[in-house]
């Protein structure tokens, strides 16, 4: 009896295991194809790229010529059907009838969506960072338990409830609209930031009050102040914790889009984010996102053997970017857990 | 908790006298510098709180006009005559439900034959008096069918014409604004007498009362005579589709005397506006009669689909929960705690995908399958339902479920398991009647907590729920859960982007967005509240 009612427990546990890890392995199965099948030589350093990291998105097509079956990106279709009409006029033949069938996005690759991706994590984590850990540092080290705080609390509390895309109204709501940034990196940036507000909040006081009080104790009692004792003597032993703790937050922003649909996401943008006309054009630009980009792939294109690579291909590479994240963190976080015994 | 030496920290930045090292300290608006950082640390911790205040500012600042404009329409509505042709309607409309009734019980009668090896002719042969009935009792409704059409595009006219007329007056106000007297001079304003206008439609009133009276004749007559089914056991089906237009019937005089009280000119009041919103059965958007904004359908529609994700996530998560801190050794648990943070890690945007390119054929497939007939529902056709978002968001919600449960059973007290042994309890009993009891208020507000993920999440329904706005039929009972629905996270995000800016349709979308950020604020309050209230005192 005891032990059935323990194997059923267990199975529980392993169904939630199973389930999490076929979905984890059928996008990895399918997608590292579309990765690693788009690597090719080239003639200069380091002789070799993988044009399905390196490449903007494009249209396939695919048609039949001289009796045979053509998959080809949409420079690369031009280009042959211009040298094909060439070569037949020069030989004073008709120029060939192309007939083929297109799929949006379903050739080149997903450059400019990792380029944005990092973008948003990169200036959305610096934002969360400062705000988080100097807030942080006031609830830890400052604040003595009152109304106050005890408000603070419950904001965080609270704000970590609220759905990722009520986020994505209020950011271009404030944002976008009210201050007339319209659909930009620091639009992004800030609903992002302000999203990943209560996890690096709550990670960063956790780290902060793992710091043993004889620390701080210590340093007042030579004479530091307040401030010279938390800059000498608790941040540096907290700032590991914060960093490792913090990386899962950049798992959220990196994952997250409902956010960006509204305030920082393209379906398609020719230009990187670096080919700007002057610099304050940099912060007021769309960009293209890897979670937006595959929204579009899986809902707006149909679902057929051409456009299931790209879809997978992304999925896989988003997915690898995220686990990554995430493993790191929870792995550091374990290292550091076993360092740091006071 | 900060040391309790704080405040003896406090005074080292003001020396007293006797060590007279004098420097002249820097000063901030009256602050040293130390008060500085403490004032910046200060205004740093409140800013969750302010970003709570912003969110709410803005999405009442964008919505809040809604019910003003979802006013005006409804008065547009109203002073047009579409709602009295909408009282004719629904008229028509009962009776095509009636007339469906029939065509049930003949697709039953077909079965059945079927069934009973009856070929396809003869079947038919044996319906004819039956099909012959079915089509005099379809073509009672052809002269209010008429009626209706006629006044429909009378109100549609009326309602075009004012519309336009009050872009006019937007645009003359607009160029006067600007100082163009001459273009807006040109503008010429039409004003619509509605009472005058109006008359076209109630001025039919009399036409209406002669169509009904005989149509409620034809309907008497044709209920008076049932044909008698080749199936003896759907008869007293029929014997219900008679009384069905009983009631049918019985409603008409009250029709008639609301189309006669109806006055184009009744106030539209605010609480109209707000119920039209809060209990509106429809979501109708972009439509060429009257647009609807009832939050009923895709509240329904979330109410759903967590249910179908707390179903298996909350056995699922308490499970493994129970299974991990209690019965799993060591290995294991170092195994399975970060496996599934792992899996709490994987975007929702690829489950959503996941749910497209294999969940959602594979569940069907499933369903379509001999042996499991039996489970209600199955087999369906639909590839993205309820089900099919509710089985990934399940999986959102476990680790949610799980870390929070878990940390609730490990937060019981050791004393009390050891006593439960000690009295010569079993590992089992002390799980089931000492450790989860004490922990369930912590248990609680992990599936709670849980229910706020599930609700919020967007990508996942927005990509797997199939995205048709309409409340499920829950006559079929549960089998309505592998209907294809639509959520309040989903239309923000299909719709927010191709409205107009300023817009009506726009601003429900905002009001929406408050509807599910105080759902979520309740969620949190609830769940805190319930552990505060219930928390084991430790000693």
């Amino acid at each position: 009896m005891e032990k059935s009612t323990f194997w059923v427990f267990r199975l529980a546990t392993y169904l939630i295991l199973i389930a999490g890890f076929s979905v984890f392995g059928d996008i990895v199965v399918k997608g590292s194809a579309t990765v690693f099948g788009a690597f090719k030589t080239t003639s200069t350093f380091p002789y070799f790229t993988n044009t399905f990291l390196t490449e903007a998105p494009e249209s396939l097509y695919v048609f039949e010529h001289k009796g045979e079956k053509r998959e080809m990106g949409d420079r690369e279709y031009r280009a042959f059907r211009e040298k094909e009409t060439a070569a037949a006029l020069a030989a004073g033949q008709p120029a060939p009838q192309f007939k083929a069938d297109s799929y949006v996005y379903s050739a080149g690759g997903i450059w400019p969506c990792i380029v944005g991706t990092v973008l948003l994590v990169v200036g959305s984590m610096t934002i969360a960072l400062l705000l988080g850990v100097s807030s942080a540092i006031f609830l830890s080290e400052y604040a003595r338990d009152g109304a106050f705080v005890r408000f603070v609390r419950l904001a965080i509390l609270n704000l970590a409830g609220v759905p990722s895309i009520v986020f994505g109204l209020f950011g271009f709501g404030m944002f976008v609209i009210y201050f007339d940034w319209n659909v930009s990196l620091l639009a992004g940036w800030f609903t992002l930031a302000f999203m990943v507000l209560p996890v690096v909040i709550t990670a960063s006081e956790e780290a902060l009050k793992a710091v043993p009080k004889g620390f701080r104790e210590g340093s007042l009692a030579l004479g530091a102040t307040k401030w010279q004792t938390i800059r000498s003597n608790v941040l540096p032993y907290a700032l590991p914790g914060i960093l490792t703790s913090s990386i899962l937050g950049i798992a959220r922003v990196a994952g997250e889009t409902a956010p960006i649909m509204f305030t920082a996401a393209y379906v398609v943008r020719d230009k990187l984010p670096w080919d700007v006309e002057k610099i304050s054009d940099f912060f007021f630009q769309g960009v293209m996102a890897l979670p937006y980009h595959i929204y579009v792939v899986s809902s707006k294109i149909p679902q057929n053997e051409y456009t299931a690579r790209v879809q997978y291909g992304t999925a896989f590479v988003f997915l690898g970017i995220v686990a990554l994240i995430a493993a790191s963190s929870i792995v550091l976080r374990n290292k550091l857990r076993g360092r740091y015994k006071w | 908790m900060p040391p309790d030496h704080t405040a003896a920290a406090d005074n080292t930045g003001t020396p007293s006298p006797i060590f007279a090292i004098q420097k002249a300290r820097t000063r901030f608006f009256g602050l040293t510098f130390d008060e500085t950082i403490r004032v910046f640390f200060g205004g740093n911790a409140f800013v969750a709180v302010i970003v709570l205040a912003l969110i709410t500012f803005f999405l009442f600042r964008e919505g809040s006009q809604f019910f003003g404009q979802n006013r005006d329409s409804l008065r547009t509505y109203r002073l047009a005559g579409l709602e009295y042709v909408d009282i004719i309607r629904q008229q028509e409309e009962d009776h095509t439900a009636l007339t469906r009734y029939l065509f049930d019980i003949r697709l039953k009668a077909v079965v059945k034959l079927t069934e009973e090896g009856v070929d396809a002719a003869e079947a038919k042969r044996r319906l004819a008096k039956f099909d012959d009935y079915a089509e005099r009792y379809g073509d009672t409704i052809v002269p209010v069918r008429g009626l209706v059409s006629e006044l429909t595009e009378v109100a549609t006219d009326i309602k075009t014409r004012y519309n336009e007329n009050e872009d006019y007056k937007v645009a003359r106000q607009q160029f006067l604004a600007s100082g163009m007297k001459a273009e807006a001079e040109a503008i010429v304003v039409k004003n619509l007498d509605f009472s005058r206008e109006i008359l076209a439609i109630t001025g039919t009133f009399p036409a209406y009362e002669q169509i009904n009276t005989e149509y409620a004749e034809a309907l008497k007559a044709a209920i008076a005579e049932l044909p008698v089914l080749p199936v003896p056991e759907l008869q007293p089906r029929l014997e219900r589709f008679r009384e069905l237009n009983r009631e049918y019937l019985a409603t008409f005089p009250t029709r008639t005397e609301l189309l006669k009280n109806w006055n184009n000119n009744a106030p539209v009041g605010w609480s109209e506006s707000f119920t039209q919103f809060i209990f509106g059965t429809r979501w109708l958007t972009a439509s060429f009669w009257q647009d609807w904004y009832g939050i009923i359908p895709l509240f329904v529609g979330s109410l759903m689909i967590s249910a179908i994700a707390l179903f298996i996530a909350v056995p699922l998560g308490v499970g493994a929960a129970i299974y991990v801190n209690q019965i799993a050794t060591p290995q294991e648990q170092k195994l399975i705690k970060p496996a599934i943070e792992f899996i709490s890690a994987i975007p929702s945007v690829v489950l959503g995908f996941f749910g497209i390119a294999v969940l959602g054929q594979a569940l069907r497939a499933l369903s379509q399958w001999e042996a499991l007939s039996w489970v209600p529902g199955f087999p369906y056709s639909e590839r993205l339902n309820a089900l099919t978002a509710g089985c990934l968001l399940a999986l959102i919600a476990v680790p949610t479920i799980f870390t929070l449960a878990e940390d609730a059973i490990n937060n019981v007290p050791r004393a009390f398991k050891e006593a439960s042994f000690a009295l010569g309890a079993s590992r089992m009993q002390t799980i089931v009647r000492i450790i989860v009891p004490a922990a369930l208020s912590g248990i609680v507000s992990a599936v709670l907590l849980g229910l706020g993920r599930v609700m919020g999440e967007t990508m996942v329904v927005l990509l797997c729920a199939g995205n048709r706005i309409a409340i499920p039929d829950f006559t079929a009972g549960i089998t309505a859960f592998v209907q294809p629905v639509h959520t309040m996270t989903g239309i923000i995000a299909q719709e927010m982007g191709e409205v107009v800016r300023g817009g009506i349709h726009y601003r429900a979308l905002f009001v929406v967005g408050l509807v599910l950020f105080f759902i979520a604020l309740l969620l949190n309050f609830l769940a805190q509240k319930i552990v505060r209230k219930y928390r084991i005192s430790i000693g």
